[in-house]
């Protein structure tokens, strides 16, 4: 029985990771450019960016898993834009995940920068260097310094959040667990699978925190 | 001909007047020496002349080529800039050096990426020039040091040796001691007064009116935002012709 529960569970946790690591790498670049957005000399382009920061972290995740998941079919004339079964709904989470979560490293990434004293990117001019070299020869790299804290929180923070796409049924390690509650790989009313999920939570969450730890302490060497 | 030319610059912040019809000229290998209270305008002036600030009239020549004037656009673009700022060099109050590098990386970063987008100078080469010039500071052992690993006078001493990296005609610097304990000064005004013996040509915005009679060949004395005297130091800090300076220069002796 133990087995068997562990390999469903083992699927579920393929899901998890996988929208994990999608939105990670949607999001991550995603943030720098609304945070750029949001810091733009052209008013406009920053309200309008601070807007959609305000809405979208305002408004929870889970309500946005929908909207994005149902209104576009109900709206596009064109009909539903999510191909079917598990493959659209894995996009629509997906989506769902980058645009909430570019929005939360955005202003975490807009802290770091602003947090850099102007002394730098002014050294950097007199210097001669052009604003792309100032950014990732200067700035970048003490950015990265000062939003690990930050970051690390709010990856944290992503791993148990992926547990929300199971509103649009994607079936990641806690819908796996709770589905042996009912009845799930012949087995019928298993409580102890869907609490046995915290372990896989935990675990990577712990890893994760190594990782992070290990990072602060490489960009140790300067202040 | 002189090397700098700069002809009634004028700036605004606001509707607050901070540059007043500025005017002066600098010959090569000279010191020039700006004194004044805090707010009266120094600071502006050489972030103007670094294109750090953008006086509203007004225009600076050097060697005798327009390189900005506040009535013609087309000295303003910004790629012209980014090249025309090379004509000066710029050491901080605050140092600003970059902390994620050491001593030689932080002086020999920009002459690298010059290179690169340039051609030309190896890197071998600027590397030793960095070395050199580090050297030059007397910092020959704190190359590989970071800038929290330094103090402030020798952060400065490293600002010093990355200014002048990149070969500047006209090196400027922004109360360069200020921002150091008094017994850190000493250090960073002496490799200052032997780029003086060097004939560097310098702008130096100063409260230490010792060093500013000692090594500037020329003085400036601001007051709210104009040049209320100019000329050499034995005549507007020893002889001051005008009132404000007098009291200016009373200040100081008093203290």
């Amino acid at each position: 029985m133990f087995m068997t529960v562990i390999g469903a569970l083992n699927e579920g946790f393929v899901q998890t990771l996988a929208l994990f690591a999608v939105t990670l790498a949607g999001a991550l670049p995603l943030g720098l450019i609304v945070s750029f957005g949001s810091m733009s000399r052209f008013p406009p382009l920053r309200w309008l960016t601070r807007t959609v920061i305000w809405v979208i972290r305002g408004t929870p995740l889970m309500l946005q898993l929908y909207i994005i998941f149902f209104i576009p079919g109900m709206v596009l004339p064109s009909g539903n834009p999510w191909p079917a079964g598990t493959t659209g709904r894995f996009m629509a989470a997906a989506v769902a995940f980058i645009i909430n979560y570019s929005c939360y490293f955005a202003e975490i990434y807009r802290g770091g920068i602003q947090g850099i004293p102007a002394g730098q990117q002014e050294a950097g001019m007199v210097l001669g260097m052009t604003k792309s070299q100032i950014f990732f020869k200067v700035t970048l790299l003490q950015m990265v310094k000062r939003v690990v804290p930050p970051m690390s929180n709010e990856i944290i923070t992503l791993v148990k959040d992926t547990s929300l796409a199971q509103v649009i049924s994607i079936q990641e390690v806690i819908w796996a667990g709770k589905a042996f509650l009912k009845s799930s790989h012949g087995y019928k009313g298993l409580l102890w699978p869907l609490f046995f999920t915290g372990v896989y939570y935990l675990v990577f969450n712990g890893g994760l925190t190594l990782l992070f730890g290990w990072v602060e302490k490489k960009l140790d060497y300067f202040r | 001909m002189s090397i700098l030319e700069v002809h009634n610059i004028e700036k605004h912040f606001g509707s607050t007047r901070v540059l007043e019809d500025i005017s002066f000229s600098l010959e090569q290998g000279q010191a020039l020496a700006i004194i004044g209270s805090s707010g009266s305008g120094k600071t502006t002036l050489l972030r103007c002349l670094n294109f750090l600030e953008t006086p509203d009239s007004g225009s600076i020549s050097v060697n005798g080529s327009v390189i900005f004037d506040a009535a013609d656009p087309r000295t303003q673009l910004e790629s012209e800039i980014r090249k025309k700022r090379l004509h000066f060099g710029l050491v901080f109050q605050n140092f600003n050096l970059f902390p994620q590098y050491t001593a030689l990386q932080n002086v020999t970063l920009a002459r690298e990426l010059l290179a690169k987008e340039r051609g030309g100078e190896n890197r071998d080469h600027i590397l030793e020039a960095g070395k050199e010039l580090l050297a030059q500071m007397g910092l020959a052992d704190r190359a590989g040091h970071y800038p929290h690993q330094l103090s402030g006078g020798q952060q400065q001493r490293v600002a010093i040796a990355r200014a002048l990296a990149l070969q500047p005609d006209i090196l400027c610097f922004d109360e360069p001691t200020s921002a150091l304990d008094p017994e850190l000064t000493g250090e960073v005004l002496r490799v200052i007064r032997g780029l003086a013996e060097q004939q560097t040509t310098m702008i130096i915005v100063t409260h230490e009116m010792a060093f500013a009679r000692d090594v500037a060949d020329q003085v400036i004395f601001m007051d709210g935002g104009v040049i209320v005297e100019q000329g050499g130091p034995r005549q507007v800090i020893d002889h001051p012709q005008e009132e404000r300076t007098r009291q200016f220069l009373s200040r100081y002796e008093e203290g």
